[in-house]
C-alpha cells in the first residue's frame, strides 16, 4: 500500500509530470508564468482543486451514474474552483487579481478533469489524493520552473513569494523583454519541452 | 457603430485569444496538425462561442445578478456551456446532418475549451452590453480561427522539415506558435 | 443561502430536462461501441490525441484507424478497457499488419543529385522521387521515423522491412509514405486490394486479369518456398491448378523478357507450385477473416462463382453456392475436356474451396427450382449471378437438326457428364475458337477416323489458343479454312451425310480488326461427314429472367447479347443487391477473367453489405497499363530458351482422355524462375543494363 502510494505520488513528479509528459493544461502554463510567484500561486490553486475533487470523486465514484459522470465531475470541480476563488479573494487579493480569469478557468483545465476521469473514478480515496497531490505538485514545479526562466531572463529578477527577498540581476544585465511577452511563453515552454525530451531519451 | 468595429478589431488581432490571452491552447496544439481539422475546429468555435456568449450574458445579467448569487458564476457557466454544446450537437446530428458532418466532431471538444469559458467571463468582467458581448464573442472566435488556421498551415510545412529529434512535434509546435505570437504583437499599436 | 440553492437546483433541472428530452428527440443510431469506447476515454476533450474531442477519437478507434491507446490522458487501465471493448466482439477486429509492396533486390539508380531534406514526403512533393523508378519506394525512411514501435527498419537493400511481431497496425507508416509502398492492411483488405495506377507493378502483374502478384510467387518458387508461392497466388486466384492448366496466360504476352527473348513461362510455374501442393498430400491452410454474420448466395458454381465465393468467405462472410449442374466447376468441368483438365484435379481444387466452410447445393436451377424471392426469404443479403454462357449459337442453316448434329458446349457437356452419344466416323466441327478445338480433339479421342475443323477465316485469325491449335495439328485434325457452311445434308432417315460449304476470301478488315471473309459465288463444296458440331460461340442462358416469378426480376437488365448488364468497374447489376461477373456478364471469355471478375464482385458485395456506397475503386488499373512500366527495349539480356512444356507423346494421346500437358520437373521450374527479370521487385533503369539479366 505504502509502496503504491509512493508510486502514485512520485509519478506526477517525473514520469507523468504535466505539462511536459502530459501535454495538457497549457493555457494557465503559458498565461501566468510571467513570474515564479504567479506560477506557484496558480500551481497551488490547481493542486488544491485537484486533491479535493479527486477525493470527492473517488468517494462518490460508485454513486455517480456513468452516463452523466462528466457533468457531475465538472460540477464538483467547479465547486472547488469557486471555493479557491473565494479563499484567494479573501487572503491573497493581489495574486487573485494577477491570475485573473485563470482561476475560474481551472474548471476547464484538462489536467483536473483528466485525472478525475482517468484515476479518481477508478481508485480509492487515499490513492486518488496521492495522485492529485503528485500531479498537482508536478504541475506547480513546472509552472515555477517556467516562471523562473521567464522572469529571470525577461525581467532580471526572481521573486519567490511576496515578502521574501527578491533576487535581482545587477550590473550590465539587460532584461530580455521578449520572454515576458506572449511569444516568450510559447518559445520558453517549447524549449523546456525539448530539454525534457533530451533528458528523457538518454 | 465605430466603437463596435474597434472592439472587433482589438478582439481579433490585438488581444488575440490564442496568442495574447493564452486561452484555448490545448485544441490549438491538438487540432492544428492538419488543415482540414483546423478549419473544422475554427468553424465550430465560431458557432458555439457566439451562442455561449449570448446565453451566459443572459444568465449572468438576468439570473446571477438579479438573484445576487454572482459567486455561482463559474459553476453555472460551465453547466450552461456544457449543456448548450451537447444540445447543439444532438440537434445538428438529427436536423442538419450536413453541417454536423463538418462540425459535429469538434463540438464536444469545445466544452472544455477554455476559450469559450474565458470569453464568457471576459464579457462579464468588462461589463459589456448585450450587443458588445455578442460582437466580442464573435470577434474572439474569428481571432481563434485565424490563428488556428495560420498555425495549421505552418505546421503542415514543418512536417516536411528536418527537425532535431527532441524538438519534434509539440515542442517545435510551441516554438512556432511563439513566432506567430511575435507577429501578432505588431498589431499592438493599431488601436 | 436559499436563493443560491434554488438557483443551482433550477439551472441543474433545466439543463437536465432539456438534455434528456433532446436526447430522445434528436436520437440518431450509432455503433454502440463508439459510446462504450468513449466512456472509457478520459472525456476531457482536450484534443491531445489529435482528434477533435473524445467522441471523434472513439469513432476512430471503433473504425480501426487508431489503436486503443489513442488517449493521452487515460492510463493503462483505460487502454485495457478500450481494448476489451474492441476485443469483445472481435474476434472481428482483424489485426492489421504493415505490408510492403516494393521489395527485393537492387535499388533503381538515382535520377537526380538531391541535396534537400532527407524525407520521402518532401522529395515526393518536389520531384516525385529522386529515383528513376517513379512508382517505387523512395527509400529515405519516412516510415521508419513514423513508427512508434520500432517495427519498421530499412533493410539492406534500402527498402523498409517490417517486423510483424512488433507491428501493431497503427498505420503511422502508411500515412507517412507518400508513395503507398508500405500499407497497413488487414487480411480482408489485402484480399480486396486491386491494382491501382500508382502501384509498383510488373507488366505481367498489370496484365493478369486476376491481378496475381506474379514476380512475387516466381521469386518464392526460386527460393524453394512453394507453399508461400501458392499462398501468394491464392490471394488473387482460388483455382491455381485449373488456371495453371487452361489459362492462355495473357501475362506472358507482356513479359519484359519477351521483348528481347522468349517470355518467361509464367503459367507453367504457377502449375508447378499448384501441383506441388496437390501432390504433397496435404493442403496448405487458407486463412479466413472472422465471421461477419452476413450471408451471400452465389448462383453458379463456375470459375466466377467459385472465385467470388472463395473471396467472400475469406473476408468473413457466409456463402452458399447454387449450381444447376450435378457438380460444381461450371465450364471448367463441363466445357473443358478431361485431357486438358482432369476431373480429379478439379475435384481436389474445388474441395479445398468448399473446405473453407462454403455450402453448395447442386442440381438446382435459378428460375426453375428457386428464385430471387426464395433467396431473399432465406436471409441472403446479396446475390452473385455467375450463371455463365451456356447457350450455343446456332448456325442458322438448313439441316441443323438432323441426327448427328450437335452444338459445341452441349456436346462437351454431355461427354463430360458421361452420357453415351452415338458417334459417327467422320465429323466436321464448325468454328475456330477454343470450344471448337476442344470438340475436335475430344472427337479424335472418342475414336473418330477423321475430324475436320471448318472455319470462315484463316489459321491466323483463329481465336483459339495457339498451343491448342498446334496440339490439334499434331494430333492430325484437318483444317478447312475460308469455308462457310451453308447446308447440312442428310439421308432418308435424317442422318447427316454431308456438310455443304461456300469457299470464302478475305476482304477488308471489320470492326474487330480481322479481315472480313466474303463468299465466293458458286463455290459450293461438299464435305463427307456423318457428324456436324457447331461451336461458333455462346451466350448466357437468360431463361431464368422469365421463369423467376419474383416481381423484382423484371428490373434486371440484359444486354443485347443476353449478358447481365452491369457496371464493369463494380460488377453491380441493375438491381442493387445483385452482382455478376464471368461469362454471364462479359460473354464467353477466359477463366482468369471470370476469376478476376469474381473477386471484383466480392469487393463490391462487401461494400454493399457494410452499407458503404458501391463505388469503383479510385485509379483502378483494370485493363489499363502503367505507361512508364511498358518498355519497348531491354538491353543486356543474355538469351536463354524458355522451358519447354512436357507433353504426352501424340501416339499415346489419342487412345485415352489422359492429360496431355504435363508439369515441369523441379529443376526446370527453378531454371525457368531464374529467367524472371524480377520487374518491380528490382528497379531498373530502362536506359542501362538490367542487373538481373547480367547476373544470368
Amino acid at each position: 500500500m505504502a509502496q503504491s502510494l509512493a508510486k502514485e505520488f512520485t509519478k506526477g513528479l517525473w514520469a507523468e509530470i504535466p505539462p511536459f509528459r502530459l501535454v495538457l493544461g497549457l493555457c494557465p502554463v503559458l498565461a501566468v508564468t510571467k513570474s515564479v510567484e504567479n506560477g506557484i500561486g496558480m500551481g497551488v490553486a490547481t493542486t488544491f482543486v485537484l486533491v479535493f475533487s479527486n477525493l470527492l470523486i473517488s468517494l462518490l465514484r460508485n454513486v455517480i451514474p456513468s452516463k452523466v459522470r462528466i457533468a457531475c465531475f465538472i460540477v464538483i470541480i467547479a465547486t472547488f474552483v469557486t471555493i479557491v476563488e473565494l479563499v484567494m479573494q479573501a487572503y491573497t487579493y493581489e495574486l487573485f487579481l494577477k491570475l485573473g480569469i485563470f482561476i475560474p478557468l481551472i474548471v476547464v483545465n484538462c489536467i483536473v478533469l483528466g485525472r478525475a476521469e482517468a484515476f479518481a473514478s477508478k481508485n480509492g480515496p487515499v490513492l486518488s489524493v496521492a495522485d492529485g497531490l503528485g500531479i498537482g505538485l508536478g504541475f506547480t514545479l513546472s509552472l515555477a520552473a517556467l516562471g523562473a526562466v521567464r522572469e529571470f531572463i525577461g525581467n532580471g529578477t526572481l521573486t519567490i513569494w511576496e515578502g521574501l527577498p527578491v533576487f535581482e540581476m545587477g550590473g550590465n544585465f539587460l532584461p530580455f523583454q521578449f520572454m515576458i511577452e506572449a511569444p516568450g511563453a510559447f518559445v520558453g515552454l517549447g524549449l523546456m519541452l525539448c530539454l525534457m525530451n533530451l533528458i528523457g531519451k538518454k | 457603430m465605430g466603437d463596435l468595429f474597434v472592439l472587433a478589431i482589438s478582439c481579433i488581432f490585438i488581444n488575440n485569444i490564442l496568442l495574447a490571452q493564452f486561452l484555448g491552447n490545448c485544441p490549438f496544439l491538438g487540432t492544428s496538425k492538419k488543415m482540414e481539422t483546423a478549419v473544422g475546429m475554427a468553424m465550430a468555435v465560431v458557432f458555439v462561442l457566439v451562442m455561449a456568449g449570448i446565453i451566459t450574458w443572459i444568465v449572468d445579467v438576468y439570473l446571477l445578478k438579479a438573484l445576487n448569487v454572482e459567486y455561482l458564476r463559474t459553476v453555472s457557466f460551465i453547466l450552461v456551456i456544457a449543456s448548450l454544446v451537447q444540445f447543439v450537437e444532438m440537434f445538428l446530428k438529427k436536423s442538419i446532418p450536413g453541417l454536423y458532418a463538418g462540425l459535429g466532431i469538434f463540438l464536444p471538444l469545445i466544452t472544455t475549451n477554455c476559450a469559450v469559458m474565458g470569453v464568457c467571463l471576459i464579457n462579464i468582467k468588462e461589463e459589456y452590453t448585450f450587443v458588445q458581448a455578442t460582437v466580442s464573442s464573435f470577434a474572439y472566435a474569428v481571432g481563434f480561427g485565424l490563428a488556428l488556421i495560420l498555425f495549421a498551415g505552418v505546421r503542415e510545412r514543418i512536417n516536411l522539415a528536418r527537425v532535431p529529434k527532441p524538438l519534434q512535434d509539440t515542442s517545435i509546435g510551441l516554438v512556432t506558435a511563439g513566432i506567430i505570437a511575435l507577429t501578432f504583437m505588431s498589431f499592438k499599436g493599431m488601436v | 443561502m436559499i436563493p443560491a440553492l434554488l438557483f443551482m437546483l433550477g439551472i441543474g433541472a433545466v439543463c437536465g430536462i432539456v438534455l434528456s428530452l433532446s436526447s430522445k428527440v434528436f436520437y440518431v443510431y450509432e455503433d454502440p461501441r463508439i459510446a462504450q469506447v468513449e466512456n472509457n476515454l478520459a472525456g476531457a476533450n482536450c484534443g491531445g490525441c489529435g482528434y477533435a474531442g473524445c467522441s471523434a477519437a472513439a469513432q476512430a478507434v471503433v473504425s480501426g484507424i487508431e489503436p486503443p491507446s489513442v488517449c493521452v490522458i487515460s492510463g493503462k487501465e483505460g487502454v485495457e478497457e478500450v481494448a476489451k471493448i474492441m476485443g469483445v466482439d472481435a474476434g472481428s477486429a482483424e489485426s492489421p499488419l504493415s505490408y510492403n509492396m516494393c521489395e527485393g533486390g537492387f535499388r533503381a539508380d538515382d535520377k537526380y543529385y538531391y541535396m534537400g531534406i532527407s524525407s520521402c514526403k518532401a522529395m515526393a512533393v518536389v520531384f516525385g522521387g529522386k529515383r528513376v523508378c517513379g512508382v517505387g519506394c523512395i527509400g529515405l525512411g519516412d516510415c521508419v521515423k513514423a513508427c512508434q514501435f520500432d517495427a519498421v527498419k530499412l533493410g539492406p537493400n534500402g527498402y523498409p522491412v517490417v517486423d510483424d511481431d512488433k507491428c501493431v497496425g497503427c498505420g503511422a507508416c502508411q500515412q507517412a509514405c507518400p508513395k503507398d509502398i508500405i500499407e497497413v492492411k488487414t487480411l480482408s483488405e489485402k484480399l480486396m486490394k486491386f491494382n491501382q495506377e500508382h502501384d509498383p507493378l510488373a507488366p505481367c502483374a498489370q496484365t493478369c486479369p486476376a491481378e496475381i502478384n506474379i514476380p512475387r510467387y516466381i521469386n518464392q518458387l526460386k527460393e524453394g518456398k512453394y507453399k508461400e508461392a501458392v499462398q501468394t497466388i491464392r490471394m488473387r486466384n482460388p483455382l491455381p491448378l485449373a488456371c495453371g492448366r487452361v489459362c492462355p496466360h495473357p501475362c506472358e504476352d507482356e513479359c519484359r523478357r519477351g521483348i528481347e527473348d522468349e517470355a518467361v513461362s509464367i503459367n507453367q510455374l504457377k502449375r508447378f507450385v499448384a501441383d506441388f501442393e496437390m501432390n504433397s498430400g496435404s493442403r496448405i491452410p487458407i486463412k479466413c477473416a472472422p465471421d461477419t454474420g452476413k450471408k451471400i448466395a452465389v448462383v453458379g458454381g463456375g470459375p466466377s462463382g467459385l472465385s467470388c465465393a472463395f473471396f467472400l468467405r475469406r473476408i468473413g462472410h457466409q456463402v452458399d453456392i447454387f449450381e444447376a449442374m450435378p457438380k460444381l466447376g461450371g465450364m471448367l468441368r463441363y466445357g473443358i475436356p478431361e485431357y486438358r483438365l482432369p476431373k480429379k484435379v478439379l475435384d481436389w481444387e474445388i474441395q479445398g474451396i468448399l473446405d473453407l466452410g462454403i455450402k453448395s447445393f447442386c442440381y438446382v436451377k435459378l428460375g426453375a427450382d428457386f428464385g430471387l424471392g426464395s433467396l431473399m426469404a432465406s436471409g441472403y443479403n446479396a446475390v452473385f449471378l455467375g450463371v455463365g454462357a451456356w447457350e450455343d449459337y446456332s448456325l442458322g442453316i438448313d439441316g441443323e437438326n438432323l441426327i448427328g448434329c450437335f452444338t459445341g458446349i452441349d456436346f462437351l457437356q454431355r461427354i463430360s457428364s458421361g452420357e453415351k452419344i452415338s458417334l459417327g466416323k467422320t465429323a466436321a466441327v464448325v468454328g475456330g475458337g477454343n470450344t471448337a478445338v476442344d470438340c475436335a480433339r475430344t472427337l479424335l479421342r472418342l475414336g473418330l477416323d477423321k475430324v475436320y475443323m471448318v472455319y470462315r477465316r484463316t489459321r491466323k485469325e483463329m481465336p483459339a489458343n495457339e498451343v491448342e491449335i498446334v496440339a490439334s495439328e499434331e494430333e492430325g485434325i484437318d483444317f478447312v479454312f475460308l469455308a462457310a457452311p451453308t447446308k447440312v445434308i442428310g439421308d432418308d432417315s435424317d442422318n447427316v451425310t454431308h456438310l455443304e460449304y461456300l469457299k470464302m476470301e478475305l476482304g477488308e478488315p471489320d470492326a474487330s480488326g480481322r479481315r472480313r471473309p466474303e463468299p465466293i459465288e458458286g463455290s459450293e463444296t461438299m464435305l463427307d461427314v456423318d457428324m456436324v458440331i457447331s461451336a461458333i460461340g455462346q451466350s448466357p442462358d437468360a431463361s431464368f429472367k422469365e421463369q423467376d416469378p419474383h416481381p423484382r426480376m423484371t428490373e434486371l437488365e440484359l444486354t443485347r447479347w443476353n449478358t447481365v448488364d452491369n457496371d464493369p468497374a463494380t460488377m453491380q447489376a441493375s438491381i442493387p443487391y445483385i452482382f455478376t461477373a464471368g461469362d454471364a456478364a462479359t460473354g464467353p471469355s477466359l477463366v482468369v477473367d471470370a476469376i478476376g471478375g469474381g473477386r471484383r464482385a466480392a469487393r463490391s458485395i462487401d461494400l454493399f453489405l457494410k452499407g458503404k456506397p458501391v463505388e469503383p475503386l479510385k485509379d483502378s488499373l483494370q485493363n489499363k497499363r502503367i505507361r512508364e512500366s511498358i518498355f519497348t527495349k531491354v538491353d543486356g539480356i543474355k538469351k536463354s530458351a524458355r522451358a519447354k512444356m512436357p507433353e504426352l507423346p501424340v501416339e499415346q494421346r489419342l487412345d485415352s482422355m489422359a492429360e496431355v500437358d504435363l508439369v515441369l520437373p523441379e529443376d526446370v521450374a527453378h531454371k525457368e524462375a531464374e529467367r524472371c527479370l524480377n520487374c518491380c521487385r528490382i528497379c531498373y533503369n530502362p536506359d542501362t543494363d538490367f542487373p538481373m539479366a547480367k547476373a544470368n
